[in-house]
Parts: C-alpha cells; sequence; structure tokens
C-alpha cells in the first residue's frame, strides 16, 4: 500500500515538473508577444488586510488595455494573498518570478513582503514598486522603491509640522515602535533636529498597551505643546480629556488616518493626523479626481491604500510607456533604474526610482484636523520638511 | 516617579476587575478560560453595534450583557460535555483555541486596530479630585467599587450559601459531586453564562481605558492572568491587590527611562516570578491541592 503510495507520488511529481518546465517555456512574458505580466503581493486574508489594492491595481491596467495596451500588448496582473505570514510571502515571490515569470512587481501592500524578499528581488533583479510600503526594508533595498512616504519621513513631516507650521515649542514624541524599526524612528528624529536645530522635549519610543494615563501623565508634566504619537486613538484622547490636555496638539501618524478614528475624538481635543497620499476623503483634492473615478467607476472601497494602488499602477504603467524594445524583466528594471523623476499630484515630491541602494522618493504629507467626528483638510497643501 | 504611580494605580481597579473575573471562573468551574475577554468583547462590540445604530444605552448594554452569557454559555456546555473528564491542562488548551478563533472572527466582523476603534459610552470620565498631577475621574472609583463588590459578594455567596457550597463541590471533584445529586452540566452552564455577563459588563467598565478595538480588548487576558496570578487563582482579595499591583509596576516602568522599552513584558514578568516564588518550596513528585 505503502510502496504504490510512494510511486504514485514519485510520478505526479514528475508529471508536475514536466509540466511546469513546458509552462515556462510557453509562457515566458519576457518575450515581445502575449501579457505583459506583472505580479503583487497583497494582504488580503490575515491581520493586514488591504483587498482593495489588487482591485484598483488591475482597474488602472485594465483602463490601459482597453486603450490598446502598451505597444499593443496587454498589462496582465497576477495577485498574490500572503495572508501576512512570512512563509507564504516567501512562497508568493518565488512562485510570481519563476514560475509566473513576470517582470515586474507593481502595487505589493503586505507588512511582510518587503523583509522577506528584498534579497529575492535583489538576486532576480526585479524591481518592486509597492503600492504602501510597511515595514523598514521597503525604504532601504536597492530593488524597492514604494509611492508612499512610510512612517519615517512621515515621523520627520509630522514633528516639522508641530515645530514649524503650529510653531509649538515643546514638541514632544509618543511612539509604538515595532522591533527592528527603532532605529529608523531615531534616525527621523535627528532628520528634523538637522532642519529645524530643535530637540525633543519627550521623546517616549516604548508606548504599549494597557492604559495611556501614565504616559500622558509625563507628557503632561513636561509641558509638552505638541505630541506626535503613533499608537491607539480612542483610550488615548478619553485619558487625555480627562487629565485636562486640551491644549495640546496631537499629531497622529497616517496609521490612525480612519474614519472610525476621527468618530472616537472626543470634541475639544485637538487631533490632527499626516496623511501620505491627498487626503482620500475629499474627492477634488489634486489627483484625487482620476483616483475617485477609477475606483468608483469599478465600485472599490475609498480608501487611502487604494490611493497607493492607483498612483503604483500609473506610475508602472507611465514607466513602461518609455521603453524602447522589448518589455523583458531587464528592459524594465533598467528603465526603473534610469527612469526621470515622475510629478505625481497625489503627493509632496516627484516619485523616482533611481540607481541606488536604498529608495525612499516621496516625502512630505497633507495634514488633517479633527472636527465633529470627521476630517477636515487643513489649507496650506503639503508640508515637505526643508532646511530653515 | 510619584505621579507616575498614581497613574499607575488608578488602572489598578480595572486590571482587578479583569483578575477577578479569571478567578471566578476558575474557581467555580475549574477552568482557566483563556478566551474569557475575548467572550467579553464580543458582548461589548455587540453593544456599541447596537448603540451606534441608535438603540437605547441601557437596552443595548443588556442586549451585550446576554449575548456574551449566550456565547460563553455554548463554550461552558462543550467543555461539560466533551471535556468533563479531562485534566485542567486540555480544558484550557482548548479555551485557547476558543481565544484565537474568536479574536479572529471579531477582528473580520468589527476591524482592526485603526478601522475598529470605537466610541464606548463613559459616564463616569468626571475629575473627582487631583492627587501631584494626576487627574482621578470617577470610573477609578467606580471599577474599584465593582471589584470590592465582587470580591465581598462572591466571597459571601461560595462560604455562606447553598449554592456556594454546591458550586465549590463541582469545581473541585466534578464526579463526586454529581454523584450526590448536584446538577453538575446545568450549574456549570449557568455559571460559564453568569461569568460572561460580568465580563462583559468588566470590559464595557474598562474600554475607555484600556482599549476601543477588538483585538486589544481580547488582548486584555495576558493582564487578567497576570492579576490573577497574584491571588493564585483562588483568593479573591490578594487578586484585588493584584490589579493594584500590576498597575502600580506598570506606572514605574513607565518613569524610570532605562527599563522604559520593557514594560510591555511588565504582566509576564509578575507572572513569572510568583510562578518560582510559589513553587520554592515544592518537593518533586509531592501532590498538592489547588
Amino acid at each position: 500500500m505503502k510502496r504504490t503510495y510512494t510511486r504514485t507520488a514519485t510520478g505526479a511529481a514528475a508529471a508536475a515538473l514536466l509540466i511546469s518546465i513546458a509552462g515556462a517555456g510557453c509562457s515566458d512574458s519576457g518575450g515581445s508577444d502575449g501579457p505583459i505580466k506583472v505580479g503583487s503581493i497583497n494582504g488580503v486574508t490575515g491581520l493586514f488586510q488591504t483587498p482593495e489594492v489588487p482591485k484598483a491595481v488591475k482597474a488602472v491596467f485594465d483602463e490601459v488595455n482597453a486603450a490598446g495596451g502598451i505597444n499593443g500588448r496587454k498589462l496582465e496582473l497576477i495577485s498574490k494573498d500572503d495572508a501576512m505570514d512570512p512563509a507564504r510571502s516567501g512562497q508568493a515571490a518565488r512562485q510570481l518570478i519563476t514560475s509566473e515569470n513576470v517582470v515586474a512587481l507593481a502595487g505589493s501592500s503586505s507588512a511582510v513582503d518587503c523583509g522577506v524578499n528584498r534579497a529575492t528581488y535583489s538576486k532576480e533583479k526585479i524591481v518592486s514598486v509597492p503600492a504602501i510600503g510597511v515595514d523598514p526594508s521597503c525604504f532601504t533595498s536597492p530593488n524597492i522603491a514604494p509611492v508612499n512616504p512610510g512612517p519615517y519621513t512621515l515621523t520627520t513631516a509630522m514633528l516639522y509640522y508641530a515645530s514649524e507650521t503650529l510653531k509649538r515649542d515643546k514638541v514632544c514624541l509618543a511612539y509604538t515602535v515595532l522591533p527592528g524599526s527603532g532605529g529608523g524612528i531615531e534616525a527621523a528624529i535627528k532628520e528634523w533636529t538637522n532642519l529645524t536645530g530643535k530637540t525633543l522635549t519627550v521623546k517616549n519610543l516604548a508606548v504599549g498597551q494597557g492604559d495611556p494615563t501614565r504616559y500622558l501623565v509625563q507628557l503632561k508634566n513636561a509641558g509638552c505643546q505638541a505630541v506626535a504619537y503613533n499608537s491607539a486613538v480612542g483610550p488615548w484622547f478619553q485619558q487625555a480629556k480627562t487629565q485636562g490636555m486640551q491644549n495640546v496638539d496631537f499629531i497622529l501618524a497616517a496609521n490612525s488616518y480612519s474614519d472610525a478614528n476621527a468618530k472616537v475624538i472626543p470634541a475639544g481635543m485637538n487631533a490632527y493626523a499626516g496623511t501620505e497620499w491627498q487626503p482620500y476623503t475629499d474627492p477634488t483634492l489634486p489627483g484625487n479626481d482620476r483616483w475617485s473615478k477609477i475606483i468608483e467607476k469599478n465600485g472599490i472601497q475609498k480608501t487611502a491604500f487604494s490611493q497607493g494602488a492607483v498612483m503604483a499602477a500609473d506610475v508602472f504603467v507611465q514607466v513602461l510607456k518609455t521603453i524602447k524594445g522589448d518589455i523583458t524583466r531587464e528592459s524594465v528594471t533598467k528603465a526603473f533604474k534610469e527612469m526621470k523623476p515622475i510629478n505625481y499630484p497625489m503627493v509632496g515630491t516627484p516619485y523616482v526610482f533611481g540607481p541606488g541602494n536604498e529608495h525612499n522618493p516621496i516625502k512630505g504629507s497633507q495634514f488633517v484636523k479633527a472636527e465633529n467626528g470627521a476630517w477636515k483638510v487643513l489649507p496650506g497643501g503639503f508640508t515637505v520638511p526643508t532646511k530653515k | 516617579m510619584l505621579n507616575s504611580v498614581i497613574a499607575g494605580l488608578s488602572s489598578g481597579g480595572g486590571y482587578a476587575l479583569l483578575g477577578l473575573c479569571v478567578v471566578l471562573t476558575y474557581r467555580l468551574v475549574a477552568v482557566v478560560n483563556f478566551a474569557m475577554t475575548a467572550v467579553g468583547a464580543m458582548g461589548a462590540f455587540v453593544m456599541v453595534t447596537l448603540t451606534d445604530e441608535g438603540l437605547n444605552v441601557w437596552l443595548a448594554l443588556l442586549i451585550g450583557a446576554v449575548s456574551a452569557a449566550a456565547l460563553s454559555g455554548v463554550f461552558g456546555a462543550a467543555l461539560a460535555r466533551w471535556f468533563a473528564g479531562h485534566r485542567e491542562g486540555t480544558k484550557a488548551a482548548v479555551t485557547v483555541a476558543l481565544f484565537v478563533a474568536l479574536t479572529a472572527i471579531g477582528v473580520r466582523l468589527f476591524g482592526g486596530t485603526s478601522t475598529g476603534a470605537r466610541q464606548f459610552p463613559n459616564p463616569f470620565s468626571d475629575p473627582v479630585f487631583t492627587v501631584g498631577s494626576v487627574v482621578v475621574p470617577q470610573s477609578v472609583l467606580v471599577s474599584l467599587a465593582f471589584a470590592v463588590l465582587i470580591t465581598v459578594a462572591v466571597g459571601l455567596m461560595l462560604t455562606r450559601t447553598r449554592v456556594g457550597l454546591k458550586l465549590q463541590a463541582l469545581s473541585e471533584r466534578p464526579a463526586t459531586a454529581q454523584v450526590v445529586g448536584i446538577p453538575a452540566p446545568v450549574l456549570a452552564v449557568g455559571v460559564w453564562s453568569g461569568v460572561g455577563a460580568i465580563t462583559m459588563l468588566v470590559i464595557v467598565l474598562v474600554a475607555p481605558r484600556l482599549g476601543g478595538d477588538f483585538g486589544t480588548l481580547a488582548g486584555l487576558i495576558s493582564t487578567a492572568l497576570a492579576v490573577a496570578m497574584v491571588g493564585a487563582f483562588r483568593n479573591l482579595p490578594l487578586t484585588l491587590a493584584g490589579g493594584l499591583i500590576v498597575g502600580c509596576l506598570e506606572g514605574m516602568s513607565a518613569s524610570v527611562d532605562s527599563i522604559q522599552k520593557y514594560q510591555g513584558v511588565v504582566p509576564f514578568l509578575v507572572i513569572l516570578v510568583l510562578l518560582w516564588w510559589r513553587s520554592r518550596r515544592e518537593v518533586w513528585d509531592t501532590a498538592h491541592s489547588r
């Protein structure tokens, strides 16, 4: 019985191998006919869920295909769900690169992809343009360049907004720092100090779960006038109100910029949030018109993540259009490494990939304020930290 | 430093309540219930979903408590039906599995940290007095009063009433209890339901301080277990004190820069130290009662 099983399994494996070899031969997207295969790794299930991202990327590709594709070839998106599981993420990247033979990755949105797959992307000489860079490796790898500012440049922008726009003297920071990203946050604070010549009054990089009163009392006693904050919103503001901190400006990171959070901030508290793209709650802002049109037409959820998706897809298509000759993995990688900056109105600075070993092209943030249970866009456009 | 300790102490009442719920379940049905806070959070989110829809707060609170009681009762019935004869460790493992499943379902239904933040009613937010520079709101006193009430009432019920006696018998010798005619499964399901409803009330009370999204509230179980450990899963007054101790330690660790980044491990450190302390006089292979 056992023997039969083993023989069947061996047979099946051999057949699978044959099929995959044959498959690789005829589905090679590096050629000059057939669809251009593009991969993406997205968290669809699991703790970090962004199901709208692959939908939005596909919507942009469909639009390009309807207009005749690129050099007559259609774009095909192959999205893999990694469920925030590093093993699945690694497997997804290998499948996309070796079995599907994609020319590049565009519109990834996973909390683990960059960290797990950065070495693979470098080794295979393939580029990734994530819709959302989440972990630190997304901003420090040779072959990855996301279209969002990410937590580090955003932190610099938040502190800059507090000290330069709101003109607060005592600026403090209370952060929950994920393992491995403490250095990045320290560097972001140093960057702010370099630009403005100012230092933090209180720096707490160890905000944990549980009652926030102890942190709030520390900030209150130090006389903080503005606090950059990136952790859970509800209890923080309830207790800040109890402790009488109505005159403090709290500046939240982009992860707190959600409709649900705007509703839980009590009246009378000053809460701002730094956004990564133009605030999605106002479709009339520059760049948002195109995004909202494509999202509404395809019935996709309106979120900040879907903005990143449309931007990543748009940037990808624009770079592909500059390629003369065959669109292959080599030519796509070369095109990104040599591309000219693209001005995209949804963000504060031009997007460029370039030849460097680290990429964090998008800087700056547009700030919104919580008013009557909703986020109100503040005038003044993007705040891009510059030397004073 | 003093201010941080006072700030920590002010959260002690909430922690004590969570610990008391664990001790209560353990004393009455002899199960370390890891799914406890997840069940309470489920009821609490049923409540806020209804209040968001415009339902009266008291009615929503009642429906939420009943749904937590029902859910907890189902779990209790399942444990009594399929795991009655098993060891405590097995039952605890079952509740760990239930915790994981409930958390996944809850996060899917009610959203994650930033998309699932909800406004819980906070009727006791008015300040009562100020110690140092810490404003102490009514909710601190209400939590402490509720914790004392549970400690005294359950203590009296267990020692002074017939039902209490039956429950004690059931928890310590379930088989013998059944032989002498105590309706074990029915009583157990009743206790599970009651504890489920109380936990839901506790979660609603602590939510404005300890977390507004499902994952965070369900995750309060680690703090609850640390607090229960202080009372050795048996002693109610010690558990009450345990809440204050954990709060105080958290406050202290937040105020000292060098240990600040390790404060997340405070509950686990408490568990570890107590386990070591309790086992220091134990002799290998000696049978000891719960």
